[in-house]
C-alpha cells in the first residue's frame, strides 16, 4: 500500500470498493437459472442421435434423394430404351441375315430371271405405251428404232 | 454446508449426486467469478451471459478436468477465456480495430445502469480501459482482488516477474491518465 502511495498517490486516493452493483436477488436466483439451462442442454443431448450420424445426416439425405431419382427416372428410362434399342437392333440383324443368305443361295441366271420377272409384271395398254413413247422419244428416234 | 474443493471434484465426477455437487460449486464460486468477469466486460448483462456460459462449459467438460490444477484455477481460466472471447467477438462484429475494444467497453461503462461509483471511480475505470488487455487483467486482479502473484501466474500462465512488471506499468499509466484528466 505504501509502495502504491509512493508511485501513484492519486490512484491510491480513489475508493477501492467495486463501483458496480447487481440486480436484486441476482446471486440467489442464478443457481436455479443455471440448473434449468443445463437441464435443457441435457434434454437436447438425449434427443440427438450420435455425432457421426448427425454429421452425416445431410449427406445421407442428399444421397438418398439421388438414389430415389435414379430409381424412379433414370433406371426405368435407361432400361426401357435399352430394351427397345436391343429389339430394333435384333430385328435389323435378322432381316440382314435372311437377305444375305437368300442372295448367296441364288446363281446369276436365277437372279436375272427374278429381276426380269419383276419388270414384266408391269402391264401397259396401248394408249399408255403410245403416250410414253411420244413424250420420251421424237419421231426420228422411233423410226430409227423400228428400222 | 461447507465442502472442500477436492471433495466437490470427487462427487462431480460420479454420476449420482453430480447435480447436487454442481449446485454447491456454483454457489461457492459464482460471486468471485462474476466480479472477475464484470471487471473485464463492465456491463452486467454481458457478465451474466459469460458467467452462465462459463458454468455450462464447466458442466460439459467435467470429465476432462484432470485435476493438475485446483478447480478454482480451472474455473478462473475458463471465465477469463470466455470473457476475452466475448470481447473479441464484439470487436469482430462491430468491425473495430484490434486495439480498440476499449471503445466498446467505454460505451458499456457509460450505459451501465448498475454502475454506482463516483466520478473518480468512473475515471479510474476509464483509465483501466486504456490499458492493453493483459495489463488490464493483471491490474484488476491485483488492485481490486488483492490476488497473490503466484495465483495470478497460475491463472494466466505467466511468470511472477512478468506479472509484477506488468502491474507496475499499469499503475504508472493509470496515475498518468488521472493526472492528465484532472
Amino acid at each position: 500500500m505504501d509502495e502504491l502511495n509512493n508511485i501513484a498517490p492519486k490512484l491510491s486516493g480513489i475508493k477501492k470498493d467495486p463501483p458496480f452493483r447487481v440486480p436484486e436477488n441476482y446471486f440467489e436466483d442464478l443457481p436455479a437459472r443455471l440448473q434449468s439451462r443445463i437441464a435443457q442442454l441435457d434434454d437436447t443431448k438425449k434427443e440427438k442421435p450420435n455425432t457421426i450420424v448427425r454429421i452425416l445426416k445431410p449427406a445421407l439425405g442428399l444421397a438418398a434423394s439421388f438414389a430415389i431419382i435414379f430409381m424412379l427416372v433414370y433406371w426405368p428410362l435407361s432400361k426401357f430404351q435399352g430394351k427397345y434399342a436391343g429389339q430394333n437392333q435384333a430385328g435389323t440383324e435378322a432381316v440382314d441375315e435372311n437377305y444375305y443368305s437368300l442372295v448367296a443361295g441364288l446363281d446369276e441366271n436365277s437372279l436375272y430371271s427374278l429381276l426380269q420377272e419383276n419388270e414384266t409384271e408391269e402391264q401397259f395398254n396401248d394408249e399408255e405405251l403410245a403416250s410414253y413413247l411420244s413424250t420420251t422419244f421424237n419421231d426420228y428416234d422411233l423410226f430409227a428404232e423400228i428400222k | 454446508m461447507h465442502i472442500g474443493d477436492q471433495e466437490l471434484v470427487t462427487i462431480l465426477k460420479k454420476e449420482n449426486n453430480k447435480e447436487l455437487a454442481f449446485q454447491l460449486l456454483v454457489k461457492k464460486y459464482q460471486e468471485k467469478l462474476y466480479w472477475h468477469i464484470r471487471k473485464i466486460v463492465l456491463d452486467h448483462d454481458d457478465a451474466d451471459d459469460i458467467l452462465q456460459n462459463t458454468f455450462v462449459k464447466v458442466w460439459k467438460n467435467l470429465e476432462n478436468f484432470r485435476e493438475e490444477s485446483g478447480i478454482y484455477t480451472w474455473l478462473y481460466r475458463i471465465a477469463t477465456n470466455e470473457s476475452l472471447t466475448f470481447i473479441n467477438s464484439k470487436k469482430k462484429r462491430s468491425m473495430l480495430p484490434l486495439n480498440e475494444a476499449g471503445d466498446y467497453l467505454m460505451d458499456n461503462l457509460e450505459a451501465d445502469a448498475y454502475f454506482e461509483g463516483d466520478e473518480m471511480q468512473k475515471k479510474l475505470q476509464k483509465a483501466i480501459l486504456t490499458l492493453p488487455e493483459k495489463q488490464r487483467l493483471v491490474f484488476n486482479m491485483k488492485y481490486f482482488d488483492n490476488m497473490k502473484y503466484q495465483d495470478m501466474a497460475e491463472f494466466l500462465d505467466t511468470s511472477v516477474g512478468a506479472l509484477k512488471a506488468s502491474y507496475h506499468h499499469a499503475v504508472k499509466k493509470i496515475e498518468n491518465y488521472i493526472t492528465v484528466n484532472e
